[in-house]
């Protein structure tokens, strides 16, 4: 299909001035329906349940710990080598399968979640934290295991549908 | 004898001239101080609603585009963000002020004070009332479009003095277009004053039909209008001075208080475009029951609004584009509108 | 690159304008520099590589998997066909079967993403030509599409949706009420916008007549998208180059005969209201499936090269992917449509003036990421 072709003469006057007329009208319309600003942070967005915020490593409720077992996949899925995990060593200095410290760089993580997809165990999820600037470096790279994210809370049903990896 | 509040309101012009004679008559200064003093106190007057009119305006543009574009506007600095602009000139009185360093020191300081003291200079004549104005001068129209073109001195004088090609571009083209426009504006006020039969601003205001000129001369309206709109450099014609175009305009090097000079002439050139469409083509401060005041400022404000839908709708104009608009269609139109007018007041 | 030859202003008028790599009217960090002679412009010397990340060597050292998210930046507006051309491009690698069920998904979500992207062109467009408003009317079309987008991905922007063999999670149950609301609603929306900017008389003013490019220079600088089809070449990757469920759908390719900048404009707004018709049809038509092929954890195609490309919507999005039988590729190279219209930009230009600058480089739709790479 082809661009029409513009009218001639005297038309062409008159389909310019019935469309700056249009135009004034569109504007003024406008004037009365509601604004599409969400007045932040009076008012948050609803975010949907895939959203990839932070990522964190919630605690399992059954286990009382995370459910890492430090297999390194998420470090090596990462393109930008942002996860950096120590095994954990136990009493007498054989590695056991748990992260004594997982540490995640906030600063140089793209948010793909490749590496929540890669962990065969659900360990990590990326959650809706999104608000997350701050003006002190050292506080970009954050040792999960030692967060002790929580599962309960006012949002744990909707934590626990994105831990599990659920359908909404 | 009605209330003095009531002459105030409704009658200002006979009561300030009462109080005129008086002091003539009992102060026993010589009559040219007690005229002085007169007009400092109508200076003021117009100074202080300069500043008022500013902060008005400049919150009414910010909200009326916001709701055109679906959004808020300001909100949160005092109700409904009415103190914005303070807040706004606050920000601009504790900015650095910088001179670029090759730049002609003198001239570049008095551009912005040239502009302004233009647009000061149009409250002279302008009829806020019923006799509240500060000099009716009988050549009142023709006053009003010659000293709005000083403010041309003042572009240019910015333009030139900030040391920069594309500023000085930037000045010349929206000198060109100042000029460019003031012919058919003066061509569409013409014909009002044919119609009036005087070139007074009192006399046209009392002159006109309780519903104004507006549906005698719809052509000159939007003639006038149009013209205006393109003298503030504003709306559409706003390319001299955007900052999305190639060639910055006249204001690049300004910063601070400078710059906020030639903000605040824009936004009084505004008011005062409006307010003169007002009184030649609305009726002025006529209307029933309210102050006349009340009726001047609606108006005003109500043509202000106008302008400031035109320019939220609508792309801006080329250059040339802008030029062939102004000689080629604009001052044919406003001559042929002369051309009527003039015909249909001698023979009706 | 070469610098111009330095104007000889002892004779001449001519003198060189920077339009520096800051500007509000490019749209990204590019640089021109303009040889003028008053206000016409006699040449012009584009500068690129301000936005160079060196990514097609980053793809050298980079897992197949681990590649998908980077196409994403490479032009952050059409991050789909993004995800799109480099995945096909190895799933040919694999020669994988792909559902119908993925490729309908991949319809769905092309066809929002060219929407998106033509709302955002349209909005900057509009802003570089100062009209303000509907900047803000497109960016509420836009948030309904970039919503649905973030329901199925989780991001808005940067997607990474796509996976080789199909997708991670499939459509969220929300998907389909809120296309249905928005395919309700878009077509009058686009008729606003276009009544609002595109048929506006001043806008019309502006660009028509201005920035004529013929169809054979046009072709000749590989241009292709809507600033191809403007110069009266209707020529679509899905339809020269068929791929997915394309050949099974029902739309038309709106083409320009003049080739000027209100040409690229019309087709684009036209653009539009087909990719409404292709989405109305593919959610008709929505099968049942799955939404992934099982492919091997530890991914590593045959050797070979293969060149896959879609339809992006600045034009052609083609991956060129070299495989010697790794886990990562032997060579990336991405083949992408701002490259090749930007290089026609001083053909385009030479003898105009210099305010159609701002309005041939807005039609020509650019995103300097794609052209540094």
């Amino acid at each position: 299909m082809y661009a029409p072709t513009p009218p001639r003469g005297i038309l062409l006057v008159l389909d310019g001035l019935a469309s700056l007329g249009k135009g004034l009208w569109i504007t003024f319309s406008a004037m009365f329906r509601k604004p599409i600003t969400v007045p932040y942070p009076e008012k948050r967005v609803v975010l949907p349940l895939r959203f990839r915020g932070r990522l964190v490593m919630p605690l399992d409720p059954e286990k009382g710990d995370n459910r890492c077992t430090a297999c390194m996949r998420c470090v090596k899925i990462c393109p930008n080598h942002s996860i950096d995990i120590e095994k954990a060593r136990g009493a007498d200095g054989e590695p056991v399968p748990k992260p004594a410290s997982y540490r995640y760089n906030l600063g140089t993580c793209i948010f793909c979640n490749l590496c929540v997809e890669t962990c065969p165990f659900f360990a990590i999820v990326m959650s809706d934290e999104h608000e997350l600037a701050t003006a002190d470096p050292s506080r970009l790279v954050i040792d999960l295991a030692a967060e002790k994210y929580s599962l309960g809370g006012k949002k744990g049903a909707w934590w626990q549908k994105k831990f599990r990896g659920e359908e909404p | 004898m009605q209330s003095t509040l009531h002459r105030l309101l409704y009658d200002t012009g006979t009561l300030v001239d009462g109080w005129r004679a008086a002091a003539h008559a009992g102060w026993g200064w010589p009559s040219f101080a007690v005229d002085a003093l007169f007009q400092l106190g109508w200076a003021v007057a117009a100074a202080l609603f300069l500043a008022l009119n500013a902060l008005f305006i400049i919150w009414f543009e910010r909200k009326v585009a916001a709701r055109m574009q679906l959004r808020r506007g300001p909100n949160r600095v005092g109700p409904f963000g009415l103190l914005q602009t303070l807040a706004d000139t606050g920000k601009l009185l504790i900015k650095e002020d910088i001179i670029p360093s090759a730049a002609d020191r003198a001239v570049f300081r008095a551009a912005p004070f040239v502009v302004l003291a233009a647009t000061f200079l149009l409250f002279v004549v302008l009829p806020f009332g019923r006799g509240l104005v500060a000099a009716d001068l009988n050549v009142g129209v023709v006053y009003f479009l010659a000293v709005g073109g000083i403010s041309v001195v003042g572009i240019l004088a910015g333009g030139w003095a900030s040391n920069n090609k594309y500023s000085l571009m930037g000045g010349m083209r929206s000198a060109a277009q100042i000029v460019s426009y003031e012919v058919p504006a003066v061509l569409a006020v013409l014909s009002v004053a044919l119609l009036a039969g005087s070139l007074r601003m009192g006399d046209i205001v009392r002159a006109q039909p309780s519903y104004g000129y507006i549906l005698l001369q719809p052509v000159g309206f939007l003639l006038f209008l149009v013209a205006s709109n393109a003298e503030i450099n504003r709306g559409p014609f706003d390319l001299p001075e955007s900052d999305s175009e190639l060639v910055s305009g006249f204001v690049t090097e300004y910063s601070a208080m400078r710059f906020a000079f030639f903000f605040l002439a824009e936004y009084t050139n505004l008011f005062l475009a409006a307010a003169f469409a007002t009184t030649l083509f609305l009726g002025g401060w006529r209307g029933p029951l309210l102050p006349p005041v009340a009726w001047f400022l609606i108006k005003s404000y109500l043509v202000v609004f106008v302008l400031i839908w035109i320019r939220w709708t609508y792309p801006r104009l080329r250059v040339d584009h802008l030029m062939e608009l102004s000689w080629k269609v604009l001052l044919p139109l406003a001559l042929l509108n002369l051309l009527v007018t003039a015909v249909l007041v001698k023979v009706l | 690159m070469s610098e111009a030859p330095a104007p000889d202003l002892s004779t001449s008028d001519e003198f060189l304008l920077n339009v520096g790599p800051q500007h509000p009217a490019t749209h990204g960090v590019l640089r021109v520099v303009v040889t003028m002679d008053g206000e016409v412009v006699k040449d012009l010397q584009p500068h690129i590589g301000y936005v160079h990340r060196g990514l097609e060597k980053l793809f050298e050292n980079r897992l197949y998997e681990q590649i998908i998210p980077y196409t994403d930046r490479t032009d952050y507006l059409s991050a789909i066909a993004n995800n799109w051309a480099y995945v096909s491009a190895v799933e040919r690698l694999l020669g994988l079967e792909i559902p119908k069920k993925v490729e309908y998904i991949r319809v769905l979500m092309a066809e929002l993403n060219r929407i998106n992207s033509h709302l955002l062109w349209l909005a900057a467009y509009g802003l570089d030509m100062g009209a303000f408003t509907p900047f803000l009317y497109a960016f509420r079309d836009r948030e309904e599409i970039t919503v649905m987008v973030e329901e199925a991905s989780g991001g808005r922007l940067t997607t990474n949706y796509f996976r080789i063999g199909g997708f991670t999670r499939d459509l969220p149950a929300s998907f389909f009420p809120h296309l249905q609301k928005f395919l309700r609603r878009f077509g009058r929306a686009v008729d606003e916008l276009d009544t609002l900017l595109v048929e506006n008389a001043i806008f019309v003013a502006r660009t028509r007549g201005v920035g004529v490019i013929s169809r054979e220079r046009a072709i000749s600088y590989g241009m292709t998208g809507p600033c191809l089809r403007a110069s009266d070449a209707p020529l679509d990757v899905r339809r020269e180059m068929p791929y997915s469920i394309y050949p099974s759908l029902d739309f038309e390719i709106p083409a320009g005969r003049n080739g000027d900048t209100w040409d690229r404009s019309w087709v684009r707004i036209e653009e539009m209201r087909q990719s409404l018709r292709i989405l109305r049809q593919a959610a008709e038509g929505f099968p049942e499936g799955e939404h992934r092929v099982r492919v091997p954890r530890n991914l590593e195609p045959p050797a070979g090269e293969v060149y896959s490309a879609v339809e992006g919507p600045r034009g052609e999005v083609g991956f060129w992917v070299v495989s010697e039988g790794g886990r990562k590729p032997y060579r990336v190279k991405m083949r992408k449509p701002s490259f090749s219209n930007f290089s026609a930009l001083p053909e385009i230009l030479r003898g105009l003036k210099i305010a159609d600058l701002v309005a041939v480089m807005g039609s020509l739709d650019l995103v300097v990421p794609e052209i540094d790479r």
